[in-house]
């Protein structure tokens, strides 16, 4: 009995994580720039917590759950494998721009309506030259996380989401700056 | 309030998470604050941007269906537990006490079964109905003439999408494209509602988990209707042909196209 319980909470719990599928392949796409891998990604993602489908605690953040889960299980692959190498990287400094002055562009109405011209094709490639901790916190904010959810996902302190994201947001300007005509 | 505090709060203050003292603060510093101001609008048009012009993308229907088929439903449990009894072998009697005791479990394993098959359904139709408005192109065939939108499915489709509502004042036919419902192809033709968007996908019916209630017209006979996420999804099935209309208007609306479509299909 206690076991038809468990599954039957365990089912329910399914039903409401695959509710997630598409933001996490998402997010594991921005990762992984690529479908073969995402997919794995997201695969690998669902078996892990159906595994500890028992540690998750009804009633918390289910969809912090899962990201968390899928990016431990990112950076471990990416430890393990190496597979893409030319994907962004797991170095906490950001190559291009990290102490980017916020402001710095645009600076006028003309630059302002350069930005809002930027192609989508631009602001991916712009997106994927960041590093991954960069990457993540911009798709996690734009996936409708709180800080304090981004910080669960991250497992860091909400300050160091906050930085990261202006940081991040900060030097994504810079990039489109050479996108914007 | 001061202008590192003001830079500090900005994302906050735009996605409405600040307290109301804290809201106002920002919003009078911003007010006298050219620079701050500035900022706000910078922060708010890259905001913009990535929310309307990054690609999405969407789980594959494919890995979808692999992940469902991963993770087990709670009624494949149960089936599997009254499997391994009535394997053993047990003494008549026993056998008729089971039989009493199980198929009652049975039929509440099948309707629990159909109502997570239900539920994978609605889910679906939800998704198609979000790639549609997120998509950057999301009609292949933009038409309010309904004799334009039909015969552009023809040789796209394994079957013939049988909508004959041509769309009227209250729900124009803005256009159609091709889309998927899980595993098999679907025609999706999108109605419009005052400002909302309602999709109607049509698909073939066969070897879906059909909630109980979607067998008959909608109009004529009872359909499924259920909501997710924030959307109103109606179910049917009319022979060999499923329907899914999905929209975030309100159920009463859709209720009235969906008795205008059972009515005219």
């Amino acid at each position: 009995m206690v076991l038809a319980e468990g599954s039957e909470s365990r089912g329910a719990l399914g039903r409401e994580a695959l509710a997630y599928a598409d933001g996490l392949y998402n997010l594991a796409r921005y990762l992984t720039g690529n479908d073969a891998d995402a997919e794995d990604l997201v695969q690998e993602t669902y078996a892990l917590a159906l595994r500890a489908a028992g540690q998750f605690a009804r009633g918390t953040n289910l969809k912090a759950w899962l990201f968390r889960i899928l990016r431990n299980a990112f950076i471990s692959g990416y430890r393990r494998q190496r597979r893409n190498p030319t994907v962004g990287g797991l170095d906490t400094t950001d190559p291009h721009g990290q102490e980017a002055a916020p402001g710095e562009w645009p600076r006028n109405d003309m630059e302002m309506d350069q930005m809002r011209n930027v192609m989508a094709g631009d602001i991916e490639k712009a997106l994927m030259s960041l590093s991954e901790e960069a990457r993540t916190v911009v798709l996690l904010d734009l996936e409708g996380f709180t800080e304090a959810e981004a910080a669960q996902v991250l497992a860091c302190a909400v300050g160091t989401v906050k930085s990261r994201l202006a940081r991040a947001r900060a030097t994504l300007r810079q990039l489109l700056k050479d996108y914007a005509r | 309030m001061d202008c590192r505090e003001s830079t500090t709060h900005l994302l906050d203050y735009q996605r409405g998470r600040l307290g109301p003292k804290q809201e106002e603060d920002l919003r009078t510093h911003l007010a006298g604050c050219p620079s701050c101001s500035r900022s706000e609008a910078i922060e708010r048009t890259l905001t913009n941007l990535l929310e309307r012009r990054l690609p999405q993308h969407p789980a594959p229907i494919a890995l979808k269906l692999r992940l469902a088929a991963q993770w087990p439903s709670p009624s494949v449990t149960k089936l599997s537990w009254w499997e391994r009894w009535g394997r053993s072998w047990v003494p008549a009697g026993a056998v008729a006490l089971l039989l009493l005791v199980s198929v009652p479990m049975y039929y509440q394993a099948l309707s629990s079964r159909q109502a997570g098959g239900a539920a994978r359904m609605v889910t679906e139709a939800v998704n198609d109905h979000l790639r549609i408005l997120q998509s950057q192109h999301p009609l292949e065939v933009e038409s309010g003439n309904f004799h334009q939108v039909k015969p552009w499915f023809a040789g796209k489709l394994d079957f013939a999408p049988a909508v004959l509502f041509l769309g009227d004042q209250e729900f124009p036919l803005k256009g159609g494209s091709v889309g998927y419902f899980l595993d098999r192809k679907a025609a999706v033709f999108s109605y419009g509602y005052q400002l909302h968007v309602i999709s109607l996908l049509v698909f073939r019916a066969e070897s879906l988990p059909w909630p109980a209630g979607a067998t008959g017209e909608p109009g004529k006979v009872r359909a499924d209707e259920r909501t997710a996420r924030g959307f109103n999804v109606i179910l049917w099935r009319k022979g060999e042909i499923g329907y899914a209309l999905v929209s975030d208007a309100a159920p009463l609306e859709l209720r009235r196209l969906a008795a205008k479509l059972g009515a005219a299909s």
